[in-house]
């Protein structure tokens, strides 16, 4: 028992000092820092709200377009950023194999919570800017909100596991790997509700778990003026067995890891 | 005590794979000095990385019931693109020690100056010996791994090296790889001599030294 208390504690400093060192190494101390973490979900939101704003007016299904596409565009950015930064993860990383206390867990696991504290400040930060200038609302139910995001944010953990070991083992996997994000956007809720769609389609992108979740937090934002179609432990129970294969690979792909 | 038992190392060499390490098998007590000899390609660096579980061996068990130091080579260990300062706050944080006192002996054995605010990828071979050097006798290990690194510094930076390692730190064990008969008669007590793969310990230093330049 006190040797896996002691392991909780030297994973945790471990975490702590990857943070930082990743932090430094990305975005330096010059100017402002690791807040640039913000600015790339905060100019996509912003200026893809603004083009959909004078493509499709105002409104959408009853729904501010500006407020649709940042609540949409955020998720997303986490998404793809961490699933990009989770390829080669390992070789990026080699150098810190040479001190035994690092798991090669820790670095996903670092890397995904930097994209996800990065995006949450990011919502928040341009949340309270629309609501001020009144694109917002106000979010109707909290609850579901972080409730949605966090099964998001799962999600896209659970992912990285089994992309970063796959990108390690071959590399036509890692240029296939853009590509499938991209692809993967029709399926990750971000520029529809579910309720939109016709009963057929409706039931097949059900099953994406991050459509769940994206319903979920548009419900969380938006109250009764969206019509929400989700299930809220499916999307879980997906990335829990996701995170289990991932957990297996990463242990075989560490048997292999060959150190400069 | 360090056991190795029945190492087996392999890699990937076109469609086959080429075995690097045969059942090599090995126990290190403490305060022991072990010297590894071998030909350019025998597997000493390879065995020292198992030892310190930089890599893992393809069968066999590497278990320790002392703490071991990250294996000492050129420069292995670092981020090349963050300074000397950064690399040694991100080892104080690891391993749980006081930055302020680390940076003290940092600053005091490399004595690298201003050098320590540049990034390591600008360090020489000899100046990145050095910070290694120092971080490590900073955490203080029961057993040091050494891989050919103490050759590498001038005459001030070996007579520091002796000092701390050798006298402040001479109940310490030792893994030291080295082509120098020399360093391996000054520091060791026993030698492993690897050849195609198998290993062979010499309680001997002078015999493990004839099969060594036998080979």
């Amino acid at each position: 028992m006190a040797s896996l208390k002691e392991g909780w504690r030297i994973q945790l400093r471990v975490i702590g000092a990857l943070m930082i060192r990743e932090l430094t190494t990305r975005f330096g101390r010059e100017n402002i820092g690791f807040l640039w973490i913000m600015v790339e979900p905060l100019l996509f939101a912003g200026l893809v709200g603004i083009v959909w704003r004078f493509m499709k007016g105002p409104d959408e299904h009853g729904i501010n377009v500006v407020a649709f596409v940042a609540s949409g565009y955020i998720p997303l950015t986490m998404f793809r950023h961490s699933v990009g930064r989770a390829v080669g993860v390992f070789t990026a990383n080699s150098s810190l194999m040479y001190h035994r206390q690092i798991k090669i867990l820790d670095f996903i696991f670092v890397r995904v919570l930097i994209e996800v504290i990065g995006a949450s400040m990011a919502y928040l930060f341009i949340g309270a800017v629309l609501v001020y200038f009144d694109f917002f609302p106000v979010p109707s139910d909290v609850g579901y909100l972080i409730y949605g995001w966090l099964t998001y944010a799962l999600f896209t953990f659970s992912l990285c596991l089994i992309l970063a070991p796959l990108s390690e083992t071959s590399d036509v996997l890692e240029k296939f790997i853009p590509v499938t994000t991209y692809i993967m956007i029709p399926f990750s809720g971000t520029f529809n509700m579910v309720s939109w769609l016709s009963p057929k389609v409706r039931d097949i992108m059900l099953y994406s778990p991050p459509v769940n979740a994206m319903e979920m937090m548009r419900y969380g934002i938006f109250g009764d003026k969206v019509m929400p179609y989700y299930d809220a432990i499916y999307p879980n129970a997906v990335s829990l067995v996701c995170m289990l294969i991932g957990l297996i690979l990463c242990r075989r792909i560490r048997r292999r890891l060959v150190v400069e | 005590m360090i056991k190795c038992r029945n190492i087996y190392k392999s890699y990937p060499m076109g469609h086959g794979r080429k075995e690097v390490l045969r059942d090599v098998n090995l126990d290190i007590a403490r305060g022991e000095r072990l010297g590894f000899l071998g030909r350019n390609g025998a597997g000493k660096t390879t065995l020292i990385k198992l030892i310190g579980g930089v890599e893992l061996p393809t069968a066999g068990r590497v278990s320790r019931q002392m703490s071991v130091s990250w294996p000492l080579g050129f420069g292995g260990g670092f981020q090349g693109s963050l300074t000397g300062y950064d690399n040694a706050r991100f080892i104080a944080r690891i391993y749980g020690r006081s930055y302020s006192e680390l940076r003290e002996f940092v600053e005091d054995f490399t004595e690298l100056g201003r050098q320590l605010q540049m990034p390591v990828k600008t360090y020489s071979s000899g100046m990145k010996a050095r910070l290694a050097f120092a971080l490590s006798l900073a955490i203080e290990f029961d057993c040091y791994l050494i891989d050919e690194i103490i050759l590498v510094g001038d005459q001030n930076f070996q007579r520091k090296c002796h000092y701390e390692l050798f006298e402040k730190r001479g109940d310490r064990a030792l893994v030291l790889a080295s082509h120098s008969p020399e360093v391996i008669r000054e520091y060791c007590d026993r030698a492993l001599v690897l050849d195609r793969g198998n290993g062979t310990v010499y309680s001997n230093i002078e015999q493990a030294l004839e099969v060594y330049s036998a080979l």
